[in-house]
């Protein structure tokens, strides 16, 4: 019987900056154990109206990825044939203003504020926006059954493509 | 560069020693920026928009285009038109919405009312004009050229240049008509969604890229090793085989015009109509219904074709139809020698099933667009070639793969790993330059 004890937001911290620090560090391999084996990872597209409840079955999303592509992203990225990311890019994710959303049966929604930072040669460029998270208990560990990127950005034109992860 | 691009000649052929070049100012110069925008882009057929993103009367969706911000309206009368937004008074935009639905356009600035046709309705001034003020219809705002095939809606910024129809030309007509038959009905819409995004490149590099059949392995290799991952143990599995036998099926055909299509075999599956095994037995009832019912209108040769075949299409200058795992609407903008601006959306038969639509989509976005396993790498090499290039001695582009020994290059038909289409791209890229071309009736 899984451990369905709401998620507090202070445990809920500790985690997300665990997965940034996994990130930062390009650790993908780890990363990806994060999630469940039903989780999906998402970023809408930067011109949806209702980017909170929009559905990747029937609207173009940026990235819709099920447990088989977060593996398939993480496995890729690391390849030195990935070009996009070679060499990878130097990245900083900030989670901030982490607020507990609701929790049920499912698990413990979170909206936390991001602002990536990636440099890639000479360039910078800023990813900013919300996450919303659904975790799970899972024995003794926290995971991601849900991962929902909405940037606040009206087009990549000024970050170029998003082969990172936010 | 030390020499005048106006002065060189930019594409050169040697049909002796089979060499077809690209000077590189092709790609870097703004003063053949400046050329392409008045003898290309001003005289080409661009796409505008699809006739599903107004689906009714007072719809619009606002682009702009080469600089130029045009509104894509669907009139009160039923009538599509497309015209600029900017106010025929001091020049303010009437619609500040990116889509809608509107009676009436009131600009922000003084308030001048325009209908759905772009007509002046109100000044919003009790005095101070004389009455007959617009009767020649000066204060209406001004319409672009617009003509469709198949419900892709181009425009002209010229009056002389052939209808649409002539200008895109038996095969790439039918090559569209390939792709509406995927819906039984004819009918195709955009989703939802779409991907704006840009590359630090000049555009016709992606222009080349997006039918690019020499690139596949060494660039998507990443991406074919994940399918593989993912096939493994289905029937499917053997991308890598697949792969191997790519050269012998389809081809690479510039088909008049500058347009051309690389027709290839990929083994991702394809909505329509072309079944892999890790998509179950749900979705070949689907497909083996949609290759039924092909085959008996047109036959098995055409059904194949419209079912099998990759098809990575360029509509000169500025269009890329991708009909693969999914089938995109691509255009490419250049907003300077080095730079351009992508949106992307997905097409799709309006009918098809929500679990064929949901194959659709995320077959989609595991190989395109701005975040996908695919897409993104091609980015990076043309980032890269943009970069590299412009401080290199090397003056020319080899561009010679497959030449073909043919009068006109514009219409030739080579390996799906060639380059034999894009010369035809090329060769009628640089007749327009020179002004050889003009495309007038
Ligand atoms: S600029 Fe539009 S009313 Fe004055
Ligand atoms: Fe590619």
């Amino acid at each position: 019987m899984a451990n369905t004890n709401p998620i507090s937001r202070a445990e809920a911290e500790d985690f997300l900056y665990h997965e940034a620090e996994l990130l930062d560090n390009w650790a993908l391999l780890e990363w990806k154990d994060l999630y469940t084996e039903d989780s999906v990872y998402e970023v809408v597209s930067t011109d949806c109206d209702d980017p909170e409840n929009a559905d990747p079955t029937t609207s173009l999303f940026l990235l819709a990825d099920k447990k088989d592509r977060i593996d398939g992203r993480a496995v890729r990225l690391m390849k030195s044939a990935a070009h996009a990311e070679y060499p990878h890019s130097k990245t900083r994710h900030l989670y901030t203003n982490i607020r507990v959303a609701g929790h049920d049966r499912n698990g413990t929604r979170l909206k936390v504020n991001f602002l990536v930072h990636r440099t890639g040669g000479d360039i910078t460029t800023h990813f900013m926006g919300e996450l919303h998270y659904l975790l799970v208990r899972v024995g003794d560990a926290i995971k991601i059954r849900k991962k929902r990127g909405i940037l606040d950005l009206n087009s990549l034109n000024d970050a170029g493509q998003m082969t990172i992860i936010l | 560069m030390g020499v005048s691009a106006s002065a060189l000649q930019l594409v050169q052929v040697d049909q002796q020693r089979k060499s077809f070049r690209i000077h590189r100012s092709a790609f870097k110069s703004g003063e053949v920026f400046e050329r392409e925008k008045e003898q290309i882009f001003s005289r080409c057929w661009l796409y505008l928009g699809h006739r599903s993103e107004i689906p009714n009367r007072g719809d619009f969706v606002c682009r702009s285009l080469m600089g130029r911000n045009l509104i894509f309206q669907h009139t009160r009368k039923g009538e599509v038109i497309a015209f600029y937004n900017a106010c025929t008074h001091r020049g303010a935009a009437v619609c500040w919405d990116k889509r809608g639905s509107k009676k009436t356009f009131t600009c922000r600035y003084h308030g001048w009312v325009f209908d759905t046709e772009g007509k002046l309705k109100s000044m919003n001034a009790e005095s101070g004009y004389p009455e007959d003020i617009n009767d020649d219809g000066h204060l209406n705002l001004p319409r672009v050229r617009l003509e469709q095939y198949g419900g892709l809606y181009f425009i002209n910024f010229s009056d002389q240049t052939i209808p649409l129809y002539d200008y895109l030309g038996d095969y790439m007509r039918g090559v569209i008509d390939a792709i509406n038959d995927q819906s039984a009905s004819g009918e195709m819409i955009i989703t939802p969604g779409e991907h704006a995004y840009s590359i630090n490149a000049n555009y016709k590099l992606l222009i080349e890229n997006s039918a690019d059949g020499y690139h596949l392995m060494p660039v998507h290799r990443t991406y074919l090793e994940f399918l593989a991952d993912r096939f493994a143990g289905s029937k499917d599995a053997d991308v890598a085989g697949t792969m191997k036998g790519f050269s012998a099926i389809g081809g690479a055909k510039a088909v008049g015009n500058g347009h051309y299509v690389l027709e290839s075999n990929v083994p991702t599956g394809r909505p329509v109509a072309s079944w892999i095994e890790p998509w179950g037995s749900v979705l070949k009832e689907e497909i083996d219904a949609t290759r039924a019912r092909l085959e008996q209108k047109y036959g098995k040769e055409r059904m194949e074709y419209i079912c099998e075949l990759q098809k990575n299409i360029v509509v000169f200058p500025n269009l890329v139809i991708n009909d693969i795992l999914a089938t995109t609407i691509r255009t490419v903008e250049p907003t300077s020698p080095g730079t351009m601006q992508v949106t992307a959306w997905c097409l799709a038969p309006v009918e098809e099933s929500a679990a064929m639509r949901a194959i659709r989509l995320d077959n989609f976005v595991s190989f395109l667009g701005p975040a996908g396993f695919g897409s993104p790498d091609d980015g990076s090499m043309l980032n890269s070639a943009q970069k590299s290039m412009s401080g290199s001695p090397t003056e020319w582009t080899e561009l010679s793969k497959d030449l073909q020994d043919v009068d006109d290059l514009r219409v030739a038909a080579g390996p799906p790993d060639g380059e034999t289409h894009m010369q035809g791209y090329w060769t009628q890229w640089d007749m327009m330059l020179r002004g050889a071309e003009t495309l007038e009736g």
